[in-house]
């Protein structure tokens, strides 16, 4: 009988394995073929000697070649990690304030503000960009209010900017930051800022030296994903930015649907995708050590 | 003094939440106005009251094509999804076995791959598998991406799932249908009703990774209203935007009656 419990709780027994692959199996091959496969073969296509899009042969790495070594790409590529960036930072520092307000409140209270958070994370993406064409246009809401307060002779043009295209990605993407913010902030004990309440810790202390470190997780997994959800956005920059921001996003879409270069669309798809693993396992790995710091 | 202070801090921090509110509500409230609007759509404030974008677009054929193909995708990817997630999410719960964590990692992962990558890999892949532009084609790739969110819901459910339950059905004697039927599937009910809707609306509104497999044949929804959207305006755009957006909020609130919103996002 304890040989029997032990060998439960050691290993997984054989009928029990049985189960467990009946159980997770589908959805594991299901991923196991229809992502996994296909990225491995995007590798692949990556590596054909040729920029045709069908029936490629042999191997090279020109297309990593000549990503890497073209000023105007490896430009792009700069030019997108830094919106990710200051994507971000701002999702941080606008996401904070509502996420811990959101935390700290009633469940009645909160009851009609998440929707309000979650609805342009669940709003079909082009809907929610055919919204802000409509603010930002020259005939549109903006554009009117400017005129309309005197502060501007004729309509500006708005749209075509990369302060736009970021404007429109952060509010795409700060319900993650809020949820993330919001569900590390709940666990977050109210006495502990109370305890520092009266020790006569300011509202600034408190926040910076007891809430700040304790939702740093919650923090760097909302920064992750908006980070990631930027680098590789191509419709917003497409629609809102038009030709004049460059996205790698927008780059792979052009090579992949429009010049038909899969193996160099392949290529920039698999840089993208070391980028965002590295950003994760950055992440990860800072998360890991400020733990350690704090529990040491 | 400090009351003062105290006071102001606390109006413009409920100033500032507001801002926020409606910075992230602001372009579907846009898109709402601008489908009534009877002259110009962008025109604000309204010029009146007309419902005659909506006649339009469904009388509109692309429109009401595409809107059907969404539907049935979205149903069809949310249904698949249910039936190979909820087992996966139910073992990642429930067994302790080596590999657990990864295999949790990788059934999430769809969630942080990129969706441009996603979608260029799925598309010469289904090329070389003869799938390519085919109603086949957005299936499979839709269920890739509805699958880590019904199963992030599902194993949340699984955790708030009280055994002790069942055992006491079996315990008087309740044949295991019964105690399905009765204890396992009403106490699931809310949680495979939220993984349905999340599942429901990402498939539906997907654009990111679509694009990539329905190119040149039958076009959905958010394809279609990014075709329109790329090459000018129009006010049944506006029309066709709003059901979008009454579809998503009437599914958000079904979710917030049954399961409460906020204990399952």
């Amino acid at each position: 009988m304890a040989a029997r419990v032990q060998g439960a709780t050691d290993r997984t027994s054989r009928p029990a394995r049985r189960t467990l692959a009946l159980l997770a199996g589908p959805a594991a091959v299901f991923l196991l073929l229809f992502m996994l496969v296909p990225l491995l073969s995007l590798v692949r296509t990556s590596l054909y000697d040729s920029d045709k899009s069908f029936g490629g042969a042999g191997w090279s790495l020109r297309h990593y070649v000549r990503f890497l070594g073209d000023g105007f790409y490896v430009s792009v590529l700069g030019q997108t990690l830094v919106y990710g960036l200051i994507v971000s930072l701002f999702c941080v520092l606008v996401g904070f304030p509502l996420g811990y307000s959101l935390a700290r409140m009633s469940p009645s209270a909160r009851r009609w503000r998440i929707p309000m958070v979650i609805l342009p994370l669940t709003l079909s993406l082009v809907v929610n960009v055919f919204g802000w064409l409509i603010i930002l246009s020259r005939g549109g809401l903006v554009n009117k209010a400017l005129l309309g307060l005197g502060l501007i002779d004729a309509p500006v043009q708005l749209l075509f900017s990369s302060f736009t295209v970021m404007l429109v990605m952060a509010q795409t993407f700060l319900p993650f930051m809020v949820l993330s913010i919001m569900s590390v902030v709940a666990q977050i004990d109210p006495a502990l800022e109370q305890a520092a309440a009266n020790l006569r810790a300011g509202r600034w202390t408190t926040l910076r030296r007891v809430v700040l470190p304790l939702a740093l997780p919650g923090i760097l997994a909302g920064s992750t994903l908006v980070f990631i959800l930027t680098v590789s956005a191509f419709i917003t920059p497409r629609l809102i930015g038009g030709t004049r921001v460059q996205m790698l996003g927008s780059m792979i879409y052009e090579q992949t649907l429009v010049v038909l270069n899969w193996p160099f669309g392949g290529a920039m798809s698999l840089i993208l995708l070391a980028i965002v693993f590295m950003f994760v396992a950055g992440v990860n790995r800072l998360s890991r050590t400020r733990f350690s710091e704090t529990r040491n | 003094m400090d009351r003062i202070l105290h006071h102001a801090t606390n109006a413009s921090g409920i100033a500032l939440r507001a801002a926020i509110y409606l910075f992230l509500a602001l372009p579907a409230i846009v898109v709402i106005c601008a489908s009534l609007n009877p002259v110009d759509f962008l025109a604000f404030p309204p010029q009146g009251f007309t419902l005659k974008w909506y006649w339009a677009a469904f009388a509109s054929k692309p429109f009401m094509d595409s809107l059907s193909l969404s539907t049935q995708l979205a149903l069809l990817a949310t249904a698949a999804s249910l039936i190979i997630g909820t087992p996966a999410a139910y073992a990642i719960e429930r067994f302790r076995f080596r590999g657990r964590g990864a295999l949790q990692a990788f059934v999430l992962s769809p969630m942080i791959v990129p969706a441009v990558v996603l979608g260029i890999g799925l598309l010469q892949f289904l090329v070389w598998a003869g799938l390519s532009q085919s109603f086949a084609a957005l299936f499979l790739g839709h269920i890739v991406i509805t699958l880590p969110y019904v199963v992030r819901t599902m194993t949340a459910s699984f955790s708030l799932f009280d055994r002790a339950l069942e055992q006491a059905a079996m315990n008087l004697r309740a044949p295991p249908l019964t105690v399905v039927r009765r204890v396992t599937l009403p106490i699931l009910l809310p949680g495979l009703l939220s993984a349905s809707v999340f599942a429901f609306v990402t498939s539906f509104g997907n654009i990111t990774v679509s694009i990539f497999l329905a190119h040149g044949g039958r076009a959905t929804l958010p394809i279609q209203i990014f075709t329109y959207v790329d090459y000018g305006s129009d006010p049944t755009l506006a029309a066709v935007s709003t059901l979008v957006i009454l579809v998503t909020v009437a599914l958000l609130a079904v979710v917030e009656r049954v399961a409460g919103l906020q204990k399952v996002v």
